[in-house]
This record gives structure tokens, C-alpha cells and sequence, in this order.
């Protein structure tokens, strides 16, 4: 892939993802780690790497630290040198706004500065928060070769879907002619994925029209549509948004799948392995590989660097460094970095944020139904799902059973008994 | 305060080692595979990391590209800053008699002028080819304590085997911690005593410069422990011993190699690369760009090491996964460490084998011989290799890098080297 130095990206990555729940409630949902050594924002950014693309700005909004910490210098995906550069552009206060970002197109207005300081032919805008892989150099060749003022990357999903999706309506030769915002009935199977190629000076024309016009699928794609050219770049394939709990673990279980269609070694994404616990990286030892005891039983996972695994492990996706101990059994789980599962110890369906300690004994995941849902956030956990948060030691001894919450950092003493009921949070 | 270093370390990495034949054909001992996802010079790199040495010259002279590739910038030992460095030095041309480093001491003789510039307090010489936990500060404090002109770090090791290192008779001077060194003798027929040289030395400059002057001029084998500890001695200099305690692996022979890599298993292993605080070079190879370890349906993984970028569908005993080792269904792996990317096919058997960079194994192979495993010797495969389906290869083999298809085309007897 030769170089693209006249293609300018913006990544949005300010989302909060709320109903994540406890998995965003220290980071935004770019952060949050996933298939084992990535995070979500590793896909946009790999996508972004792997088509040549050397200039780069990443909004952010919603606390932004773990963001900033894993991004770096960018030096992970190559945008380290003298035409290359990732700059996080953090919401400011200027000479009369002085406010967060209020849409999507807001946020870009807000850069303007930025897009200006760094000329470019063509802009590419996506979202931060989406598993897939992409060719942004195929799009970008037919948003050339189309001449299109605007770019619509759209998926092709089945039309029972498209009700979520803004969908656009294209003529025979691709041109959208119609856009519907989350239409009731489906009149085409292109769904809009939030990713745009634009013609810079279009855009910034377009942004200048009316400051009224915050968002990108709102306001500012229906007035092009219907004065301009706006083609539809159709893409088959892997893509999730992952906005859900439900969704967050069923992709990550297709990662374990070999014909689910996610790939992320084959697909060239990249993690930042250098990141590491508490930004201190220079004295701490590398993740060792993976060390399996005699007597261990593994089956359907993948296990990161510097995990060792003493007991049994199935249909699972390990960070690095977590322990399972001898007699533990990790099924259909999610274990985050250096989580420890000590002797005896049951997960199943659990979601563990990093560092989490889970005492002798102990079954998260406990009971035959899946139900009830969280009585908290009935419309986060509903399928049998429990979550753990970060840094959390659960007692030995205890039952917590399906669609629980715990909130992180909690302590022994924050369990009000060893037996935490389906549906109840701690 | 001054931060400049005021120890300067020379790492001597040139050597090739012929004993580990073929996985030396293309690289120096020093940049060998171990353990998973390491280099042999990362132990040494990594204990100078944590000593707080950075100031670093490696001096290389054979085949250097997979040494010089794995060093880098030295960023990842943290060696790159203001007072910080990696230099590494190849033997060069220049006014005078120049020529390759023609053993240890002449390696650090071409480079006094090196030496001279950075004007350190002490020069730690240290060998890359050893796998051990140090941390040379307490060495060097031991050093100054005594004013010595020369401290060589030393281990005990079995009497029967002591006869293949140098050995240092030490006084009872410091007792636990170390002594004047009152004899020493490289590699004795009849030992006299166990305390053998870790090949870590730490010298004053000015005595190290003026012993290499005079060795340089002399006609004789230009070692450190054939000629330069000797004269040392001889002229009565302050020579002491350090007493190390650890764990020292080394990797001169095949079979010593492969069990210094199954010291990385077993229930307690003698290894503990994290406590120890190993680091590597994540860059070289692509090592960060591994996804995780993937394990199928049907594998099994018992008392071994697999790091990222390896799918383990069949079974695996015993043995060490560099990234991108593939081992399919139906296949097993025993006792054996396999380098990047080697692919195991279906039904495959592996037993007590080393095996290079980029090997494919066919379908149905038996390479090595069944049975305990304390009976055979490992097999060696070379790097580059597409080994057939049903090859059959015996224990204590040698398998040359890259080679065609017919040279398998028979069964290769325990014992035999294929060239």
C-alpha cells in the first residue's frame, strides 16, 4: 500500500456507550478492551493504518484517559514520523462556544481549525466504536472515480433489520436519492455504517451553511442528498456495533468461531502491546507467553500472553495474565486483563473487567434459568449475562447468579451476602 | 548530579557456537530463539535493564542481520535516551592492522578507542549466550568494595561437569558473598574446584586496556579465559570471585539448549520469566501483531509455554509455541520447542524435536523416536524446510536448512544428518 497523503481522517470516539454499563463507566467505548489484546477503537484505527492513511484526528468527549493512554503516539499503527501523526482533538472552548460536542457534525465544526491546518483533498469520517474490516482505499477510489461530493459507506443486511439504520435509497448507479432515518418499512437493504468520504471544501462548505446543523444522518446528509452528489459504497461483511452487552459478547465468541468471519490477525489489526498497568512500562517485564499446567483443560478459547491456566477453560476469551487455578472452571466467560480465578472457583457467562479476583469456591453465573432480567437495567442484562467490574474481589463461598451487576471496586465488605440473587446488582 | 553512566557494558555476541549447528548457520547464538518468544541476549539485556546499565556496546561479528534486527534502536530495554544506548560495534576496517575479532579479548581490543570515549569508571564484559537472573550492581558494589582490578562472577556447578568451563579456586576472603581468586584454570582435564565462570567481568578500565595492549601483541588465542584471567593472575593483580547463586542456563550443546528451555515448565519452573522481568523486542517478527493463542475444539495442552499467534488444534505435551506455530488436528507435539510459524499437519507426531523458523510438516510424520524421553537425543530441524507427508525421521538427527523434497523421500535413521 503506497502512502495517502492527501486524504485526511477524523475518528469519532466520544461515544459512551452507556448501555454497556460498568464497562464504560471508566472509559469511553473505543476503550474498551476486546478480543482479548484489543480494544474497539484498534479496528477503526488498523483499517485507517492498513489503506496508507497518514494524517489523523481522534475526537473525544467521554472520558477519554484510557483513550488517550492506549493511543499513545500511535506508534503501534506506524502514524509516527515526519508525514505521519494521530492528534487527539478533545472538545474546547472557543471565543464564543463554549461547550461539549452537540452531534456528530457539531464535533467536526468544532475542528475546522484542525482540518484546515492539515490540507487534504478528501476527508474521511467514521466512528471508532464498530468491529469490522474495511478497504478505505477501495472507497476512496470510488468516491473518485464516481466524482461524488459524499461517500456513504452502507452495509447490506437482511431488511428485517434495517429499522435501526439510517438506510438510504440509491438509483442504478448508486447515487442515494432518498435517505430515511430508522425507517418502519424497509425499502432497501443498505444500511448506513457511519463512515463518510468527503470532498474536504464540500464538507467544509457544507459545515458553514447553518451552525443549527449538528448532526452528520440528521440534518446535514438529507440537504446533500437532495442537492448533491452522495453515492452509496456497498460493503459485505463482518461489521458489529457492539453497543450492547449481548452484542459486546457474541462478537467477542465469534472471534473464537472459525466461520463467523472475524479474523482480526488475518484482517491486519493491531493492538498496542506496550500499554500497560499504570502507564509504568519501562521496568515491568514483557506478558511471557501463555503457560499451561499438567492437568489443565482447554478447549474452544483464546488465551493471551502471560496467562497461566491450572484448571479448565471453555468457549472463552482471555486477556493477558489472567490465572485460572487448579479446579476453577471459566466457561463462556470474557476474562479482562490479570483477572485471578482462584482454587474451585465457577464462571459461567460472566463478564470480568480487569483485575478482578474471584474467591475459593465461588460460581458467578449460578442458576439453571437465564432469567430474571437486571432489576436495575432490565434492558442491559437480559440474557443471562453477569458482569463484574473492575478491580472487584468477590468473596469465597458466594452464589452470584445470572443477569447480576457488580459495581467495580467492590470489596468483600460491599456484599451484603454471599448469595446474590439473578437479576440483583451489588 | 551526574548522570552520566559510570559503567560501561560490553556484551560479546559474535560467536556462533558450532555445537547448535544448524539453528547457528544463520545467526549468532546470541539471537537463538528461547523460550517462547525470546532471544538467549534478551536474559542479558533484560538484567542490565533492571541494573540500571544502559550505556551498552554489543559486539558482533557473525551474521549480525537477526541480531542487529532484534536490538533495534534498543527502545525496548528502555537504552535509548540522553545517557542511554545501544551501539553496536562490528569488527571494521581502519588505519593499521585491522582485521575480524579474532577471539573475546581482541573483540574488546578493536574497540579501546570505545572504551577511551566514554571513560567509565568500570567496563562490565558479559557474555550474550547465557539465560540467568543478575543483578550486576551488587557484583560491581562487591568490586569497588574490594578495589579490585578484576571480579569475575562465578556459580557452582556439578564437579563431574566442571571441567568445561573456567574455574576460579576462591578464598574465603567475603565468604557467601565472594574472594581474591587464588587459581584459575579454562576448562581443566582433572578440576579442583566447581566455581565456574558466568563469563560477567567486571574491570577497570585502565588495567583492562593495558592487558589487551600487551595481549594484542602476543601470539596467542586472544580469549578472556585463556589468556587475559591467566596473565592477570600471573602479574598478581587484584582478581576476585563474585558468588552467584541463581540459576545459570547455558546453551552450548544441543541437548543442553533444549533442556534449558524445559526448565521453563513443570510444576515450579526453574525459569520465572516475569518475576525476573524479562523484556524483548515485540517489533522484531511482528510479535505484537499476534492475536491471541487460539485453541480448538479438540486440542489438548499440557505443561507448556504457547504464546500469541498460534492455533492449537491437536495435542501438545511438554513443549515450548514460538507465534504462529500451528498444530492441527490429529497431531502431537512432545518435548519439543518450535520455532515461528512451523506448521504441524494432521496426524503428525513430534517428539523431543527443535525446530527452526518456517518448517511445515506434512500430514502423517514421525519425527523422532517414541519412547521416554530421557533415552533419546533431540532432533534438529533447519530453518525453511517443507518436510513431506509420512516422512519418517529418527531421534539425534540433524535436518540442513532448506532442502528439497527428495532428500525425505526415504526414512531418516536415528542418528543421521541430512545435508
Amino acid at each position: 500500500m503506497t502512502k495517502n497523503e492527501s486524504t485526511l481522517v477524523l475518528i469519532l470516539a466520544g461515544g459512551v456507550g452507556s448501555r454497556l454499563n460498568n464497562l464504560v463507566q471508566t472509559r469511553a467505548k473505543p476503550a474498551v478492551p476486546f478480543g482479548g489484546i484489543y480494544r474497539i477503537i484498534d479496528f477503526s484505527l488498523s483499517n485507517v493504518m492498513n489503506a496508507g492513511l497518514t494524517q489523523v484526528g481522534v475526537l473525544t468527549q467521554y472520558k477519554p484517559l484510557s483513550l488517550m493512554r492506549h493511543l499513545g503516539t500511535g506508534e503501534a499503527w506506524d502514524f509516527t514520523g515526519r508525514t505521519r501523526g494521530v492528534k487527539i482533538l478533545p472538545p474546547r472552548t472557543g471565543s464564543k462556544d463554549s461547550d461539549w460536542y452537540k452531534g456528530t457534525a457539531d464535533a467536526v465544526r468544532q475542528n475546522i481549525d484542525f482540518i484546515k491546518a492539515h490540507p487534504s483533498q478528501e476527508l474521511i469520517l467514521l466512528s471508532g466504536d464498530h468491529i469490522y474490516n474495511m478497504d478505505f482505499d477501495d472507497m476512496l477510489a470510488s468516491h473518485r472515480d464516481k466524482n461524488a461530493d459524499v461517500t456513504i459507506g452502507m452495509m447490506v443486511v437482511p431488511k428485517s433489520e434495517i429499522h435501526q439504520f439510517g438506510s438510504g435509497i440509491t438509483d442504478e448507479n448508486g447515487r442515494i436519492i432518498e435517505w430515511e432515518e430508522k425507517p418502519k418499512v424497509a425499502r432497501t437493504n443498505l444500511a448506513s455504517m457511519g463512515i463518510y468520504v468527503f470532498n474536504t471544501q464540500y464538507l467544509l462548505d457544507m459545515l458553514d451553511h447553518d451552525k443549527e446543523e449538528t448532526d452528520f444522518g440528521m440534518h446535514i446528509l438529507p440537504r446533500a442528498i437532495e442537492n448533491h452528489n452522495v453515492f452509496a459504497y456497498p460493503f459485505h461483511g463482518y461489521w458489529r456495533d457492539v453497543g450492547t452487552v449481548q452484542a459486546y459478547w457474541q462478537a467477542n465468541m465469534d472471534v473464537l468461531s472459525d466461520d463467523a468471519g472475524i479474523s482480526p490477525e488475518e484482517w491486519g489489526i493491531r493492538p498496542n502491546v506496550e500499554e500497560n498497568v499504570g502507564g509504568r512500562i519501562a521496568d515491568k517485564a514483557d506478558r511471557p507467553p501463555a503457560r499451561f499446567t499438567a492437568g489443565c483443560n482447554v478447549k474452544s478459547s483464546m488465551v493471551s500472553a502471560g496467562c497461566v491456566i491450572e484448571g479448565e477453560v471453555t468457549n472463552s476469551v482471555l486477556s493477558p495474565g489472567v490465572h485460572v487455578k487448579p479446579g476453577a472452571v471459566v466457561r463462556d466467560s470474557i476474562l479482562f486483563h490479570d483477572c485471578v480465578i482462584e482454587e474451585g472457583a465457577k464462571l459461567d457467562l460472566t463478564i470480568l473487567d480487569k483485575r478482578t479476583r474471584v474467591g475459593k469456591d465461588t460460581i458467578v453465573g449460578f442458576g439453571e434459568d437465564k432469567e430474571p432480567a437486571n432489576v436495575q437495567y432490565p434492558s442491559h442484562l437480559y440474557t443471562g449475562i453477569t458482569l463484574v467490574g473492575k478491580e472487584v474481589e468477590i468473596p469465597e463461598k458466594a452464589r452470584i447468579g445470572r443477569n447480576c451487576i457488580v459495581k467495580p471496586w467492590a470489596k468483600a465488605a460491599d456484599f451484603p451476602s454471599l448469595e446474590v440473587k439473578s437479576g440483583e446488582s451489588v | 548530579m551526574n548522570l552520566k553512566p559510570s559503567t560501561l557494558a560490553m556484551i560479546l555476541a559474535g560467536g556462533r557456537v558450532n555445537e547448535l549447528n544448524v539453528l547457528t548457520h544463520y545467526r549468532p547464538k546470541s539471537a537463538v530463539p528461547f523460550g517462547g518468544v525470546y532471544r538467549v541476549i534478551d536474559f542479558a539485556l533484560s538484567n542490565l535493564m533492571r541494573s540500571g546499565l544502559e550505556r551498552i556496546a554489543i559486539l558482533s561479528q557473525f551474521r549480525s542481520f537477526s541480531l542487529i534486527n532484534h536490538i533495534g534502536i534498543g527502545a525496548a530495554w528502555d537504552m535509548l535516551g540522553k545517557n542511554r544506548g545501544v551501539s553496536i560495534l562490528p569488527p571494521s576496517g581502519g588505519y593499521g592492522n585491522t582485521s575480524w575479532y579474532k577471539g573475546s579479548a581482541d573483540a574488546i581490543y578493536q574497540n579501546i578507542d570505545f572504551i577511551e570515549y566514554h571513560n567509565p569508571k568500570e567496563v562490565l564484559i558479559l557474555s550474550g549466550d547465557h539465560v540467568y537472573n543478575m543483578d550486576y550492581r551488587e557484583m560491581i558494589a562487591y568490586h569497588r568494595e574490594k578495589d579490585a582490578d578484576l571480579t569475575i562472577a562465578c556459580v557452582q556447578v556439578p564437579m563431574e561437569k566442571a571441567h568445561r568451563f573456567g574455574l576460579a579456586d576462591i578464598d574465603n576472603e567475603d565468604g557467601e558473598q565472594g574472594g581474591r581468586v587464588q587459581l584459575y584454570k579454562e576448562k581443566p582435564d582433572r578440576p579442583q574446584c566447581n566455581w565456574a565462570s558466568l563469563t560477567v567481568y567486571c574491570f577497570k578500565p585502565k588495567i583492562l586496556i593495558d592487558i589487551l595492549k600487551v595481549n594484542a601483541s602476543e601470539n596467542s588465542s586472544f580469549e578472556f579465559g585463556r589468556d587475559i584471567i591467566p596473565r592477570l593472575m600471573y602479574e598478581q593483580k587484584k582478581v576476585y570471585g563474585y558468588k552467584f547463586r541463581g540459576y545459570w542456563g547455558y546453551t552450548r550443546t544441543m541437548e543442553e539448549y533444549w533442556q534449558t528451555n524445559m526448565d521453563l515448565l513443570g510444576p515450579e519452573p526453574k525459569i520465572d520469566l516475569e518475576k525476573w522481568g524479562v523484556r524483548t523486542n515485540m517489533e522484531h517478527r511482528d510479535v505484537c501483531e499476534c492475536q491471541p493463542l487460539k485453541i480448538g475444539p479438540s486440542a489438548s495442552i499440557q505443561d507448556s509455554l504457547v504464546y500469541n499467534g498460534c492455533i492449537v488444534e491437536g495435542r501438545v505435551e511438554r513443549s515450548i509455541l514460538f507465534p504462529g506455530v500451528h498444530v492441527k488436528k490429529g497431531a502431537v507435539v512432545k518435548d519439543s520447542v518450535l520455532f515461528f510459524n512451523n506448521k504441524v499437519g494432521h496426524g503428525s507426531r513430534l517428539e523431543k524435536v527443535v525446530s527452526d523458523v518456517n518448517v511445515s510438516i506434512g500430514k502423517a510424520c514421525m519425527i523422532g523416536d517414541p519412547g521416554p524421553v530421557e533415552i533419546k537425543e533431540v532432533t534438529v530441524l533447519g530453518w525453511n524446510n517443507f518436510i513431506p507427508d509420512n516422512t519418517q525421521i529418527g531421534s539425534d538427527c540433524t535436518v540442513y536448512p532448506a532442502l528439497p523434497p527428495e532428500k525425505f523421500s526415504r526414512k531418516i535413521k536415528t542418528g543421521e544428518m541430512v545435508r
